[in-house]
């Protein structure tokens, strides 16, 4: 019964979210319901309701579509890269006895980058004169403009945003590896299992919960790339790098329609929602059917 | 079989300077070209002439009609960047003490609308939280960029993971001698949770210092830009000027880079604990 006397107590600590979550969750949640079944493009005291017409709009547009799409092409390319980059860093991290620290926190270090810096020196590393570039004309006479192919725009960001990702993951990994117990190894090499099958039945298994952590945050990162995006493309060439924070923001900011835009962040969230929910379960269900959870 | 475990030790030790150092290149890649004669910039792996040219470009104001717009946008970051950083960590460790130490009704309620809300796709909320601090008169203002991340649900999150594990006899005991829950906040919680603070200051810090969208949405006046936004808009679609760019973005990132640093073995400590 002296729970009670905490009530006003419990509420009061608890204001601060209340007050931030009606203001910038609820408030703005309806609001944006309400936005996107009219045509107000942000300045106009004038608008109308205009029923479903935008999301009929929205469903039809090229630059949702392409939203749709790169997004999970980013995951494609995206999510491998960085688990990769970030196992090897991990797994030849990890067993060091001398500078183990040191060395991860040079491999966080890119986590630092602003979105707007990694953009402007890629873009200087692969610019018309740059040496890599005046390497690549001068011996296999290639000829390759980075940022004007939606393929290698798109590997580009990917990398970009990979770089950034890597030392962060591999921290997670490494304290991964160093809960898994030397004995089982030991008692594996004793029993002669061999390396493949070490990886596969011993240290994958053990590996899962922090694999299943990385797998998860980085796929939550393809669903809101922007920076980058924003910075070296602007969501192009020919929507090939358009995700959609990159279509809201044109469409609310750029072209001022704040109606359409909010009924295209309203599909973003659902497709992102149902994305990841989708997503979570067949990662655990695939968990789950190794034994590894 | 000694010698054999050393030499294999040496080339894990190899392999691991080699990878850092191609993760770590963009950077220094930035930092020599930042020095770099203007007529080498871009256009060498590793510059050979060097030069401050680039730096006194951008401190005399560059093309910018405004003189030194960059000092200023460093002092416009460095303020909405503390600002919101603190207030996410004082929200932060108040609620989560609610959430973990204080028995009320609707607390498992508050629990579940905080992992909802965690997990909820923010980008429907960007253009109606755009109208909202216009509304509120914030639009172009230091508290229009600081408000909307004067709470983070992450920081909440952390905490209240963190504060759970403290026992309650140490909160209960401090009741006991009379302390007010203010009191056990600062003297008993928080010289407890010095780890996670700083792993969450430091993520907070990053992560707003290097904000990009919502900065460049909600400010319109050329010295109300934070650095990152300035840097983006200067050196925009267009380049030019590719000396002064890496030398703006030294600027940019070397501070968040030695704050990091001076708390690496503590973030370090701290991270242990998270990653558990």
């Amino acid at each position: 019964m002296r729970a009670k006397n905490n009530n006003g107590m419990g509420w009061l600590f608890a204001s601060p979210y209340l007050l931030y979550g009606l203001i910038f969750f609820l408030i703005p949640l309806g609001w944006s319901f309400y936005l996107s079944i009219t045509d107000w493009n942000l300045i106009a005291p004038v608008f109308h309701h205009v029923g479903i017409d935008n999301f009929i709009k929205a469903l039809k547009s090229p630059g949702v579509h392409a939203a749709f799409f790169v997004t999970f092409k980013f995951m494609i390319v995206f999510v491998p890269m960085v688990i990769a980059s970030s196992l090897i860093v991990a797994l030849v991290v990890h067993g060091l006895p001398r500078f183990k620290g040191l060395f991860l926190i040079g491999f966080f270090l890119p986590y630092l980058a602003s979105g707007v810096v990694s953009s402007f020196i890629v873009k200087g590393f692969l610019s018309y004169n740059s040496p890599v570039n005046t390497f690549l004309r001068g011996q296999f006479g290639l000829d390759i403009n980075w940022l004007g192919t939606p393929l290698s725009a798109l590997l580009l960001v990917a990398v970009i945003i990979a770089w950034k990702f890597t030392g962060y993951y591999a921290l997670i990994l490494t304290s991964g590896f160093e809960s898994i117990n030397q004995e089982i190894y030991e008692a594996a090499a004793i029993d002669g299992v061999n390396g493949w099958q070490r990886f596969w039945k011993i240290t994958l298994p053990l590996l899962y919960p922090a694999l299943f952590t990385t797998l998860i945050l980085s796929i939550g990162v393809t669903f809101g790339i922007f920076t980058e995006v924003y910075q070296l493309t602007g969501g192009g060439p020919n929507f090939g790098t358009n995700t959609w924070q990159m279509e809201i923001y044109k469409q609310a900011f750029q072209n001022l329609s704040a109606g359409y835009a909010s009924a295209v962040a309203l599909i973003a969230s659902v497709v992102t929602f149902i994305s990841i929910f989708i997503i979570r379960k067949f990662l655990e269900m695939w968990g789950k059917r190794n034994g590894w959870t | 079989m000694a010698g054999h475990k050393k030499k294999s030790l040496t080339i894990r030790y190899i392999i691991a300077f080699l990878l850092l150092l191609i993760m770590v290149f963009p950077y220094l890649y930035m930092v020599l070209n930042s020095f770099a004669d203007w007529s080498q910039v871009d256009r060498k792996l590793i510059p050979t002439s060097f030069t401050l040219h680039s730096y006194e470009w951008l401190l005399s104001g560059g093309q910018s009609a405004e003189p030194r717009p960059w000092i200023r946008a460093f002092f416009n970051s460095l303020i909405v960047s503390t600002g919101s950083t603190v207030l996410m960590m004082v929200t932060g460790v108040v609620v989560a003490y609610a959430l973990a130490k204080l028995q009320f009704r609707g607390r498992n309620f508050l629990n579940n609308a905080i992992l909802f809300q965690m997990f909820f796709p923010a980008i429907i909320l960007l253009v109606p939280t755009f109208l909202i601090i216009q509304r509120l008169g914030m639009y172009d203002s230091y508290w229009g960029m600081i408000l909307p991340k004067a709470l983070s649900l992450w920081a909440v999150f952390m905490y209240t993971n963190f504060f759970r594990a403290i026992p309650d006899t140490f909160i209960e005991a401090a009741k006991l001698d009379g302390a007010s829950d203010w009191q056990i906040i600062f003297r008993i919680i928080l010289p407890m949770s010095k780890s996670i603070t700083i792993v969450v200051f430091l993520f907070l810090f990053m992560e707003r210092w290097t904000e990009l969208l919502w900065d460049m949405i909600v400010v319109k006046s050329d010295n109300m830009l934070t650095l990152n936004v300035l840097l983006s808009q200067m050196f925009g679609p267009y380049g030019g000027y590719p000396g002064p760019m890496y030398a703006a973005s030294v600027i940019l990132t070397v501070p968040i880079i030695i704050l990091f640093l001076f708390f690496a073995k503590q973030f370090k400590e701290g991270m242990q604990f998270t990653l558990k």
